[in-house]
């Protein structure tokens, strides 16, 4: 095995010299070992996970049919040349319980997931730059002592908290937002996001606003900066070319970690909220021993993960050219 | 040159016991400088030397009025620049005189180019800073001053960024960036410090062409006597955060009436004689905050008598050439003869 596909490959492949090329093999290699912790995720389970849906009562005929509904009956390497064969063909298997194919499940509920992700992370682009900024820029004002302080109470409180809170005010005490459920439908579906996407950016927020500051001060002190100011670089020019732009790249690639967790924080957002979206999916999926479904959410969220990360890093390359050269 | 004597016009800039400390108000005060004279006349070159410690850079901030970014400040002491009182200037007029009257290459220069900006965008940057230019004539001025030093291929280094230069081009770039706006005075701290040693001749040759070029006053800081003595006309040698002996560099480096002065001539590698061990300043610099009372220099100091350990930090005084802030200035001329 290789440790750095990407290192192995620029040498025996000229074309994966080019950095977004090179970023992109990497994330098929990344996606292919996706694919295989799903495979694995069925059989690695202590037991026959037929044998464990079906009971002791079932008869032996009910047993292979189930195997073969679940891909595991045969030899390791032949189920996984199925699987891979089935997953290129957009086959993702049958869920157990509703006999309806994943791929469609995920298909009905995946929109309400991205839509809550978008809708998150927008909402922390817009609060967590404003805040670095100002957090990096008055760090020795009462500001900034204040941040310090808010930052981490907020970051210490847990979603499921925080998000009963801000249902109390808004939703209950104010009338600004819905208590729970979900309309498809974008603008309308705004009104239903934005408490949910509020209450994960209570954590998002602190924590990537206060890699901006540090980065930002970190930054500030850069012989460049001093340049810039000897020069006489003013203004807009001077917070943006001299000190937000060199200090981003570790808050993108953050930001591109996170928007993939919201995901995961989705799990508990999404019932306390009550959106039917992956998310909820996946819990009621793992209740049910449901494991294609199951398998199929890890996959395609993890896709969802490996895609945003990409993302990221593209747009790092575009703001900092030293992202490429590393 | 002769500083001593009755001079018809002001000096372009005057640096009169010039105190600095890091701290802000109270009573926490840590002194860097606190005794710093320095003179230079319109198209004069002077040198500034001294160990690490001694404030050669936190004098040049004081000069381009970037001390508080360093959390520093002046306490006392005159700062007069073409007729203008900096020291204690607000921001505005700070912003009238950097770049523009005063140039400045940084200390470690090779970081002092942005990464994520192209060589133009921020050339264009300081020549737009005065005057009114089209974008299309900015870019043609900013090829101007790259081909000013020396740069070959200039449009192809101006779309580049500063980590696909070598570390002699970025110099380059930081001295076209510090003449863009025309200033009288350039400030070179140590400017070839972090560079190969034949680039280091390039970089002190460019810089000394520039100067008669572009008819500006020069300030070089250095901790190497040698390269001071090759560009400038007058050198002021700094110890311990005060101004010890200044001068003519001809006078300085024949007949020294300091002995701190005269230990860093003879430390010099490039006079070294092969065979024989270097002669090294015994003991450590003073370092700030750890002042020796008396004459800082007196630890180290072969001549140092009771007077030097009693009396505190001697003035600058006028001696046959040059001013000297030793008390037996007097003696080392004897033991000369």
């Amino acid at each position: 095995m290789t440790s750095s596909p990407g290192g192995l490959a620029a040498k025996t492949l000229p074309l994966l010299r080019h950095p977004v090329l090179r970023r992109l093999a990497q994330a098929f290699f990344v996606a292919f070992l996706l694919m295989v912790f799903a495979f694995l995720l069925i059989r690695l389970i202590p037991g026959d996970p037929a044998m464990i849906l079906l009971g002791d009562e079932a008869t032996e005929e009910d047993v292979i049919a189930y195997r073969k509904l679940l891909g595991i009956d045969g030899s390791i390497p032949s189920q996984f040349g199925r699987y891979v064969s089935n997953l290129v063909r957009g086959d993702f298997g049958v869920s157990i319980r509703s006999r309806e194919p994943v791929l469609s499940i995920v298909g009905k509920r995946l929109p309400v997931s991205l839509w809550l992700t978008v809708t998150t992370i927008v909402m922390t682009i817009a609060l967590a730059l404003p805040l670095g900024v100002a957090a990096a820029l008055y760090r020795r004002t009462w500001f900034g002592h204040a941040f310090q302080i808010g930052a981490s109470v907020l970051v210490a409180t847990p979603v499921f908290f925080s998000g009963l809170l801000l249902i109390l005010l808004f939703a209950v005490q104010v009338n600004l937002a819905p208590i729970a459920g979900y309309h498809a439908g974008f603008p309308a579906n705004l009104y239903y996001l934005w408490l949910p996407a509020l209450t994960i950016n209570f954590v998002l927020v602190p924590v990537l606003a206060r890699i901006l500051q540090s980065s930002i001060v970190e930054t500030s002190t850069e012989e460049f900066v001093e340049a810039a100011i000897i020069r006489g670089t003013q203004g807009w020019r001077f917070y943006w070319r001299y000190l937000l732009r060199p200090s981003l790249a570790p808050t993108i690639a953050a930001l591109g970690y996170f928007a993939a967790t919201v995901v995961s924080y989705a799990v508990i957002i999404e019932i306390i909220f009550n959106l039917p979206g992956l998310g909820m999916t996946l819990v009621d999926a793992v209740r049910n021993r449901d494991y294609p479904l199951v398998q199929g959410i890890v996959f395609l969220s993890g896709l969802l993960v490996v895609g945003l990360t990409f993302m990221a890093d593209l747009v790092n390359g575009w703001l900092d050219p030293r992202a490429q050269i590393r | 040159m002769c500083q001593q004597k009755e001079r018809e016009i002001e000096p372009l800039l005057e640096v009169k016991d010039l105190c600095i400390s890091f701290g802000k108000g109270g009573g926490r005060k840590l002194p860097v400088i606190d005794a710093a004279n320095l003179s230079l006349d319109q198209r004069q070159a002077v040198g500034i030397v001294g160990e690490s410690g001694s404030g050669k850079t936190m004098l040049c901030r004081a000069l381009i009025g970037t001390l508080p970014r360093h959390g520093a400040g002046i306490v006392s002491g005159t700062v007069r620049f073409d007729g203008q009182e900096l020291a204690g200037a607000p921001e505005r007029v700070w912003r009238g005189i950097r770049g523009r009257e005063i140039g400045y290459i940084p200390q470690s220069s090779l970081a002092g180019l942005n990464p994520v900006l192209t060589v133009e965008t921020q050339l264009v940057e300081s020549i737009t800073a005065v005057g009114s230019f089209s974008r299309q004539e900015a870019r043609q001025e900013a090829a101007g001053l790259l081909e000013k030093v020396r740069i070959p291929r200039a449009q192809q280094v101006l779309k580049a960024r500063s980590h696909q230069l070598s570390g002699g081009m970025r110099q380059r770039v930081m001295i076209a960036a510090a003449i863009a706006q025309g200033p009288k005075l350039l400030i070179a701290d140590e400017p070839t410090t972090a560079l190969d040693v034949t680039i280091q001749r390039e970089i002190l040759s460019l810089i000394t062409q520039l100067r008669q070029e572009l008819n500006m006053a020069l300030i070089l800081v250095s901790h190497d006597l040698a390269v001071i003595e090759e560009v400038c006309d007058d050198v002021m040698v700094m110890y311990a955060g005060a101004s010890v002996e200044a001068g003519p560099v001809a006078a300085l480096s024949k007949a020294p009436r300091h002995p701190y002065t005269r230990a860093l001539r003879v430390s010099r590698v490039d006079r070294a004689v092969p065979g024989q061990d270097l002669e090294a300043i015994p003991g450590d610099a003073a370092s700030v905050g750890s002042w020796p009372a008396g004459c800082r220099f007196w630890p180290r100091c072969a001549l140092a008598d009771e007077a030097c350990r009693r009396d505190t930090q001697p003035a600058l005084m006028p001696t046959a050439q040059q001013l000297s802030a030793c008390i037996h200035a007097e003696r080392m001329a004897e033991l000369e003869q």
